[in-house]
């Protein structure tokens, strides 16, 4: 298991390393001067080229890659001239942010849709399939910002019971102290994920109930709630342990249509401003984060294998 | 220097993307479309949707209840773009609207103030500086502080205005407003006669309205306690000769630490540097999400001092965030806009305790044709071929159909609207009204063979009067790009109507969309040889803001080989109308009308609606009805020691 886990973290640096490379060559091919852009169009041909120089942009692609890593190494990840501020200045003030957010969104959904999942799988086309069914496939289908604003509609403007925005304290602790503001914007969330793991639940129970071990637990008396909860949830929870982990990324990503729709500014809205504004830096910061995000979730995911299955066994 | 503007506001000195980001805005993206393939049936001329009239107008209403002292008011930020650089000497990439006139006027004022109660004009009373005297050759300027005090008991100088200009002149490109051979560059000398004076010489005789507009405009005195280099160092309160700025290098060290100092904004609102303030207010927090916190300079030496007890700027990540929070009612933002977009929505968000205005800023909106494109540069260099163009731009029919009325048209170099003295009869109207049929014989009068939803071709080519013009070959089609900035839902329904209607006269547009960022970047002065030339037409929403070049002069747009001249527009007689109207002259008025003529018969660019919005561009500006003293400033600047609440 040890073995495994530290070639599987070469694999990431390794993957990681390739990542920034490819991103960093992507962007740079992007139409637009950089320093234009960032220091105005009144800018002089002196002005670009010290400007250039003092950002490395005068250097080939390979050096300016090169100068990033050796930033990086040391911890810096860039200033934003867009933002006035270090990346990671920008990073460490929303990622937590974006974890409160969307990791408790991506918590709720899985309450909910585990035990949806299996309870359609086991009552399978019956009524409470068929409805569970059609509410998945109707918030499946389902723009999140128009799920959003028929909340915000219902919930703020018409009834006035919650506010139509996140909590706007910049620190998490300050978050925390208006915990109404979370639960239309984790409603939003939780209810477009839902679906998706209510689905994969329900089909992943099917397939267990068909083993013979639930059969055999079946026969030899066991109660149906055990069989339920030790046999079947667990050998079920294997795809959605792997969805989950693949989720992980989207803890940065996936709350760009709720940041935008609920006041939340967070790491994705973040991301598309800055390619809208081609800022460099906070780009590069944030797809290192999402990629760093990616592989750990790869590999938590395959740890839960290991621990869901006792079949699955790495050595 | 005035500053682009988008559809919607942005930073930097021109505005970055904004208009239909929210999801609310694709949908309507799609409505739109829907909308443009079932007219694409019938006729191009746009629609004008029922009831999409704003009822607002410019006129401010008294509030309603009695006056209170002390409360909050709060204020919506335009979508991402919240204040984000302090230090008022603002290089290139922090130069806007945004840190200017929503931040750092609030803190440090200006010299002389400028837009108050919607005119576009100097306010004496606001400035901190009385009007400038002249010398008879109007090479020498004098300008007399009034008994001003900073926050830390220290009264305003001309020392600290000479402060200013030190850090400027040791390197003017560290100004974001700078342009080449003007201000600082036009200042020969500057002396401080006494504690209230500053003499400013110049290398040449200047326009003396002009010269206050567009360069003692950027004047912003510095406290002494701030000429240092180094952190722990005494701040100084009075100048022994031997201070750091008093050097070149010494400037430049003090400009650096400022401006290093200005980078951590988390220690604004604790900074003993940024808390010495001569402004009417002081900031008293300021967090990462851009959210601002002012509360009144109890120091503070000018006129009206503050009411409100708490001036609170919100950050909003979206145009839809902004309306939902609006439409939860007054108490919780004070003052907002309603999105171009959502403007039909007007009735449903007044109830909740708003009025509605219909503002406008200084600026002018046009789109760019490239007179320099290898291919298509001698049909745009062809003043009859600008002209036709214009014809076929629609604006009435936009306004009415895509902007439900938030913008007026915009006919010339100079704006009607915010009411200024310098627009002549050539902002109200202009003969490019129009119509596809003038726009066709223009084109057929100088040679072209028009097909309607064909392909018009050039059939006598040469330079002769009824010809086709210079560079341009027989059987030539007209056939360009335009790009445009991708989100705001007007811009991109009136560039599809203008599609539709050029091919009306046998007039290829094709059309693109970018980030505006990328149209803002692809337009850029050039030479026919240079790859950078390859653009056509570009067209990034918002034209141009008069702002902090207050002046409505020229030479930084149409002039030969100025910095914001991307078409590459040359005309003799054009320089020497812009020029005149920068120098001095016995009737400076008459200098603006002779230019802002002549461009309108020009066209270097091609107008289009301005939307209204002010001080947040592009929709409606609501405020709460339980809030009085608001009054629009035509430069965007706000002005909330002015605000009181009432019960």
């Amino acid at each position: 298991m040890v073995g495994y886990i530290v070639r599987r973290i070469g694999q990431s640096i390794i993957v990681l390393l390739g990542l920034t490379l490819l991103v960093f060559v992507m962007e740079h091919l992007l139409p637009g001067s950089i320093a234009r852009q960032i220091i105005g169009p009144r800018a002089t041909q002196p002005e670009i080229a010290e400007f250039n120089h003092v950002n490395y942009l005068d250097r080939s692609v390979l050096l300016q890659y090169g100068h990033y890593l050796n930033q990086l190494v040391h911890g810096n990840l860039g200033f934003s001239y867009t933002l006035n501020r270090s990346v990671w200045n920008v990073l460490s003030s929303e990622i937590p942010r974006d974890l409160l957010l969307v990791g408790t969104s991506l918590v709720v959904a899985v309450i909910i849709a585990v035990p949806v999942g299996v309870a359609q799988a086991v009552r399978r086309n019956s009524l409470v399939d068929y409805t569970a069914t059609s509410v998945s496939f109707l918030l499946y289908s389902m723009p999140s910002f128009a799920l959003g604003l028929i909340l915000i509609q219902i919930f703020a403007i018409q009834f006035a019971i919650l506010p139509p925005e996140a909590p706007q304290s910049a620190g998490v602790l300050g978050l925390l102290t208006h915990p109404s503001g979370f639960v239309l914007p984790v409603a939003t969330l939780s209810l477009s994920v839902y679906a998706l793991f209510s689905r994969y639940m329900r089909s992943s129970a099917i397939d267990t109930l068909a083993q013979d071990y639930i059969r055999t637990a079946r026969a030899k008396g066991l109660p149906e709630r055990l069989v339920l909860w030790r046999h079947l949830v667990r050998n079920s929870l294997v795809p959605v342990a792997t969805l989950v982990g693949l989720s992980l990324p989207a803890v940065f990503t996936f709350g760009l249509i709720v940041e935008q729709l609920f006041n939340f500014p967070g790491v994705g809205l973040q991301y598309f401003t800055a390619a809208t504004q081609q800022d460099y830096p906070t780009m590069l910061g944030i797809t290192l984060l999402v990629g760093v995000a990616t592989v750990m979730g790869s590999l938590l995911a395959d740890l839960a294998y290991a621990a869901l299955d006792p079949r699955v066994r790495y050595s | 220097m005035g500053k682009e503007q988008a559809a919607s506001s942005r930073t930097r000195g021109y505005h970055g993307p904004g208009w239909g980001r929210g999801p609310g805005a694709t949908l309507l993206v799609i409505v739109a479309a829907l909308a443009l393939v079932a007219a694409a049936c019938g006729k191009s001329t746009p629609k004008a949707s029922s009831g999409a009239t704003p009822t607002s107008g410019s006129s401010i209403a008294p509030p309603v209840g009695n006056k209170t002292q002390g409360g909050t008011v709060t204020w919506a930020e335009a979508p991402q773009v919240s204040p984000n650089y302090i230090f008022p000497v603002d290089n290139g990439q922090v130069f806007s609207v945004a840190n200017l006139d929503y931040f750092q006027y609030l803190l440090y004022r200006p010299l002389y103030w400028f837009g108050n109660n919607y005119k576009a004009t100097v306010d004496e009373d606001y400035s901190i500086a009385n009007p400038p005297t002249w010398s008879a050759d109007s090479k020498t300027v004098t300008i007399t502080l009034k008994p001003w005090k900073w926050s830390n008991g220290e009264t305003v100088t001309s020392r600290d205005v000479a402060f200013f200009l030190n850090i400027l002149k040791a390197k003017p490109t560290n100004y974001g407003a700078y342009v080449p051979t003007y201000f600082p560059d036009n200042v020969a000398s500057y002396t401080e006669p006494d504690a209230k004076t500053i003499v400013i010489n110049l290398t040449q005789a200047y326009n003396h309205d002009w010269f206050l507009y567009n360069e003692l405009s950027q004047l912003t005195p510095l406290p002494l306690a701030w000429d240092v280099t180094a952190d722990g160092q005494p701040a100084p309160t009075t100048d022994n000769g031997k201070l750091p700025d008093s050097t070149p290098a010494g400037a430049l060290a003090v400009y650096a630490y400022l401006n290093g100092l200005a980078k951590n904004t988390a220690g604004y609102a604790n900074s003993p540097v940024w808390s010495v303030v001569d402004g009417p207010w002081k900031l008293a927090n300021y967090t990462n999400t851009g959210e601002l916190d002012f509360v009144p300079n109890p120091a503070f030496s000018g006129s009206p001092k503050a009411t409100i007890a708490h001036f609170n700027e919100v950050p909003f990540t979206s145009e839809d965030a902004e309306l939902n929070e609006a439409k939860t009612g007054a108490n919780n933002l004070t003052i907002g806009y309603i999105p171009q977009a959502f403007v039909p929505q007007e009735s449903s968000i007044l109830p909740k305790g708003y009025d509605a205005y219909t503002l406008f800023g200084f600026s002018t909106n046009y789109f760019i044709p490239n007179l320099h494109n290898p291919t298509m540069g001698p049909v745009f260099s062809q003043l009859y071929f600008r002209q036709a163009f214009q014809e076929l731009v629609d604006q009435k029919g936009w306004i009415s159909a895509y902007t439900h009325g938030a913008s007026i048209p915009q006919y010339g170099v100079i704006p009607a609207n915010p009411p200024n003295t310098f627009a002549d009869a050539s902002g109200q109207s202009y003969p490019w009204n129009f119509s596809i049929s003038a726009a066709s014989k223009l084109l057929s009068d100088h040679g072209w063979k028009v097909v309607p939803n064909g392909q018009t071709t050039c059939t006598s080519p040469g330079t002769g009067a009824n010809q086709c013009g210079a560079g341009i070959t027989q059987g030539e089609a007209i056939t360009f790009t335009l790009d445009y900035q991708a989100g705001p839902v007007a811009l991109d329904q009136e560039m599809k109507n203008l599609k539709s209607d050029a091919a009306q006269a046998g007039i290829t547009v094709n059309l693109t969309t970018h980030p505006f960022n990328q149209v803002i970047g692809a337009a850029v002065p050039c030479q026919p040889t240079d790859p950078k030339c390859a653009w056509q037409v570009q067209n990034w929403g918002g034209g141009w803001i008069y702002s902090p070049d207050f002046y409505p002069s020229g030479e930084d747009l149409f002039a030969t080989g100025a910095v914001a001249n991307y078409g590459s527009y040359t005309d003799p007689k054009a320089d020497a109308l812009i020029a005149a109207t920068t120098t001095e002259t016995a009737n400076p008025q008459k200098a603006l009308n002779d230019y802002q003529d002549y461009m309108q018969q020009q066209l270097p660019v091609w107008f289009q609606p301005n939307a209204a919005g002010n001080p947040v561009p592009g929709g409606l500006t609501i405020v709460s009805t339980h809030l009085g003293g608001f009054s629009a400033n035509a430069f965007q600047a706000l002005t909330p020691e002015t605000y009181y609440l009432t019960q």
